[in-house]
């Protein structure tokens, strides 16, 4: 459906060490919503602030709303001011803001697509974007296939010769494994899947692309990445926060397809993955999916043993109290939506046998953090057994937010005559080594989307198994509800997950 | 919310130390310092100069790109013509709080002076004292000596100078060349004035993006660069970078390339107060192309005259010019500077015309 050929501009070459995004024109569909105010008008304005956008860039913001492009703009730098990491420079936000264009129709009206045909050969004309075009769906999902079908019959999704076309889909991609195969095949109607990217922000964060750095770049760490040498492995996404004003969508969702489903079994894939062929994009993809393919599926009533659902209960955050999720705006008296969930997880293949991951989500928990925790094995008990010290095993934390770092935890003599062993860190903070601040997410999957870089997004086959994976867990969930277990806000979890993890011997991390 | 802290500067660059005690003083610097304060170090960083008052300007640049990227610095100011032969060293730390209530991030720094005969132990000093497994990355603030000291700059990862400073350009650039290619090959050149230019070039390939843009490329007739007295060598390499993208070759004994179609390009660099590059235009037949950066303007302006583009003015980010900056900027790349090897290539036959 598209020639991604491009004429090759000379006075482009070696000018960064990665592809450069090429000149275009991004159509955002939702642009009144709160993701375009909040993530991506700010990533765009802090891509071009840097430098790293090509001049020829235009933004057109489709949506219902009446208003002005002008009107447009002065909402968009209101939100970039309060938004963006970066301080708004005038003179640039003006520049970047008159390639920002307001586009006005109902997702539901094929005119309005039609217009947007004209008026993007417009663009092309004037800014010289080339006909490419990039169609971020930022709408509600409810939107997406009325969008797709709209794209499709206005011819918008074929690219003209030379040029391309793609679109980038937000999650969440359908709310089970029906679901998301429906929302792809839409999608497949319209792109292929090499013009098709899976927005998962998680991907874009710069610790979960150092997860592949940190394993095949270090002999070291990648030696010991098995059964031999790790006990189990140990996923944590816990935030202070309560559903705030997602209850609508929230309440329907739970944190398993919230947040298990794509973020948490991405971070799974990076750590557990085989060493790809090579960086490329569907090397790296055939390596996760490899993974996901590998999950022992829970089902029946090995859901009940091998998962914890739990919501959380009145409490209090930092000293101050919050209600029970029931008690929450908009949220069902009755519910069982599940707020935390942890779960035992096994990757049968030869590497991870018998090695068990956890993994725990959670709202209005103890502190916020997301990290993934390598526990190393034991060393054998004899050596130090006559000094009745305790060894702590060796462990490593890969921390993806906040204050994102790698530590080492090991053991080491305390100084003075006798033999006393205390567990000793090594710490490496982004923060620390590299005082600027990184690039948001977004600002990263954007540029890729832009550059024709599929690496950090989800393929249709990866989307498909996670979906697998949890719908067998839902399955089970919806044969009772009296397995739901409660916590108390600003606690790290309920008793159930404590539980569910000392069977194996271990305990959770305190983050 | 930053903070820095740097012992004794107002009257020594640090506490005076013994050269043999430098890192048992240093030790006792961290051992002294309670839990407030974490040594952090990504490189070593070592500055040579022979210029007495770079001693405190240098140390203001460490200060300032300490905090975002940390290294250890070793300062050397060296007078090799110095009757008397003398060493001396002093330790001092930049300090930096990251967040309220967070620990302050601290980069070492060794500060030597070296007099006379003690000037020649240069290589000895550096390697006695760099932070182990980290890379070297020495910033040259001289011309560079001959016979250049193969050994030395063999153990150079990053090799930094400022080719807009050189007295004699073109044997420098001839001396880089023949390190590049030579014993010190694994070096990476990084030359400040090319740093520099790197939002030129970006700005520039950017004007040509437009379908409309991109065919004139092989129709130039003229470039003109405007930059500030005494930094020709800025506006060469920005010509030579240009030139080397189109396949140009230089003329010989005129300011002007032949293209491989045969077609002759004129040059023109003109002096003026202001920036060290203030304009790049290029002309062709039926168009012109401007990219311009004002005296205090944080951006550039770009200006389009051609049928099929619409006239247009934008404003790219330009790089900030404080010294620091385009440290840093150097800092935060990896890799080579393949372009710039082609551009001094052509730029080496248009140097003292």
């Amino acid at each position: 459906m598209s020639t991604e050929q491009q004429t090759f501009n000379p006075l482009r070459e070696g000018l960064a060490s990665k592809a450069m995004p090429d000149p275009c024109t991004l159509v955002i569909f939702g642009a009144t919503g709160d993701l375009t105010h909040r993530k991506l008008v700010p990533a765009l304005y802090n891509l071009a602030a840097d430098g790293v956008l090509p001049p020829a860039i235009s933004v057109v913001g489709f949506a219902r709303r009446d208003k002005s492009d002008e009107i447009f703009r002065v909402e968009l730098e209101e939100a970039a001011r309060k938004f963006s990491r970066q301080g708004i420079n005038d003179g640039l936000w003006n520049s970047f803001a008159s390639s920002i264009h307001y586009h006005r129709s109902p997702f539901d009206n094929l005119d309005g697509y039609e217009s947007l045909a004209s008026r993007l050969d417009e663009l092309d004309a004037a800014r010289g974007t080339r006909g490419n075009r990039l169609f971020y769906l930022a709408a509600s999902p409810d939107q997406f296939e009325v969008i797709l079908e709209n794209l499709r019959k206005s011819g918008l999704n074929e690219a003209k010769p030379g040029s391309w076309a793609r679109v980038i889909v937000e999650k969440p991609f359908g709310t089970d494994l029906p679901s998301a195969r429906r929302l792809n095949d839409l999608v497949e109607k319209a792109f292929d899947e090499a013009q098709t990217y899976r927005i998962d922000h998680y991907l874009g964060k710069e610790t979960a692309q150092n997860i592949m750095v940190l394993r095949f770049a270090n002999a070291l760490f990648e030696a010991m990445w098995n059964s031999r040498y790790i006990d189990h492995v140990q996923i944590t996404a816990s935030e202070p926060l309560g559903v705030e004003g997602r209850a609508g969508y929230y309440d329907k969702s739970g944190a398993l397809r919230d947040m298990v489903q794509n973020h948490l079994l991405q971070l799974l894939c990076l750590t557990a993955m085989e060493p790809p062929a090579g960086l490329d994009a569907d090397s790296v993809r055939d390596e996760k999916v490899k993974v996901l393919r590998s999950l022992r599926p829970l089902v029946g009533k090995d859901v009940f043993k091998h998962v914890v659902r739990a919501q959380y209960g009145e409490g209090a955050i930092n000293g101050k109290p919050v209600a029970a999720y029931r008690n929450e705006l908009n949220v069902n008296p009755g519910s069982v939506t599940e707020t935390y969930v942890a779960l035992e997880v096994n990757v049968d293949n030869w590497r991870w046998a018998g090695v068990p991951f956890f993994i725990r989500v959670g709202k209005r928990l103890a502190k916020g953090g997301t990290e993934i925790a390598v526990h190393f094995k034991s060393v054998p008990p004899v050596l130090f057994r006559a000094t009745g010290e305790s060894i702590d095993d060796n462990v490593l934390v890969i921390r993806i937010q906040p204050d994102e770092g790698i530590s080492l935890r090991m053991s080491a003599k305390m100084p003075g005559s006798s033999l006393r062993i205390e567990p000793v860190k090594m710490d490496f903070h982004y923060g620390t080594s590299f005082g600027k601040a990184t690039p948001e997410a977004y600002e990263r999957l954007l540029l890729d989307a832009m550059s024709g870089d599929p690496t950090l997004f989800a393929r249709r086959d990866e989307v498909e198994e996670a979906w697998k994976f949890v719908d067998a867990i839902h399955t089970a969930w919806n044969t009772r509800s009296d397995d739901l277990a409660f916590h108390e806000s600003g606690t790290w979890g309920p008793a159930e997950a404590d539980e569910l993890i000392k069977r194996h011997g271990g305990a959770w991390r305190r983050l | 919310m930053e903070a820095t802290v740097t012992s004794e500067m107002a009257s020594e660059p640090g506490l005076p130390v013994e050269i043999g005690r430098i890192d048992k003083e240093l030790g006792k610097l961290w051992e002294a310092s309670d839990d407030t304060k974490t040594r952090a170090s990504l490189i070593n960083l070592v500055v040579y100069s022979e210029k007495e008052a770079s001693l405190s300007s240098n140390t203001e640049v460490i200060s300032a790109i300490a905090g975002k990227h940390a290294c250890r610095a070793i300062l050397i100011v060296a007078n090799p013509t110095a009757k008397e032969s003398g060493a001396r060293a002093w330790i001092s730390a930049h300090c930096r709080l990251q967040k309220l209530g967070q620990r302050q991030i601290c980069s070492e720094q060794i500060t030597f002076r070296l007099d006379g005969a003690s000037a020649g132990a240069l290589p000895n000093i550096v390697f006695s004292h760099l932070d182990s497994d980290l890379p070297l990355c020495m910033w040259w603030q001289e011309d560079f000596p001959e016979p250049l000291d193969e050994k030395l700059w063999a153990w150079v990862d990053r090799l930094i100078y400022d080719s807009s400073t050189w007295m004699h350009p073109k044997h420098q650039f001839l001396l880089m060349r023949h390190l590049s290619s030579s014993g010190a090959k694994g070096t990476v050149l990084c030359d400040l004035n090319w740093t520099r230019l790197h939002a030129w070039r970006f700005g520039l390939a950017g004007m040509f993006d437009h379908a409309e843009a991109f065919p004139r490329l092989n129709r130039v007739e003229s470039l003109r660069v405007v930059c500030a007295p005494g930094q020709n060598t800025a506006a060469l390499l920005l010509i030579g970078w240009f030139a080397s993208r189109l396949g140009w070759t230089p003329l010989e004994r005129a300011d002007a390339f032949i293209t491989p179609l045969g077609g002759r390009v004129s040059f023109k660099i003109e002096g003026k107060a202001g920036p060290h590059v203030s304009l790049f235009s290029v002309r062709c037949e039926d168009a012109h192309f401007e990219l311009e950066l004002k005296e205090g303007a944080g951006f550039f302006e770009t200006t389009i005259h051609a049928p099929g583009i619409p006239e247009s003015h934008q404003l790219l980010p330009a790089p900030n010019p404080k010294l620091e900056e385009t440290l840093l900027a150097e800092l935060s790349r990896s890799g080579r500077h393949p372009l710039y090897t082609q551009a001094i290539d052509i730029v080496l036959p248009l140097i003292n015309r």
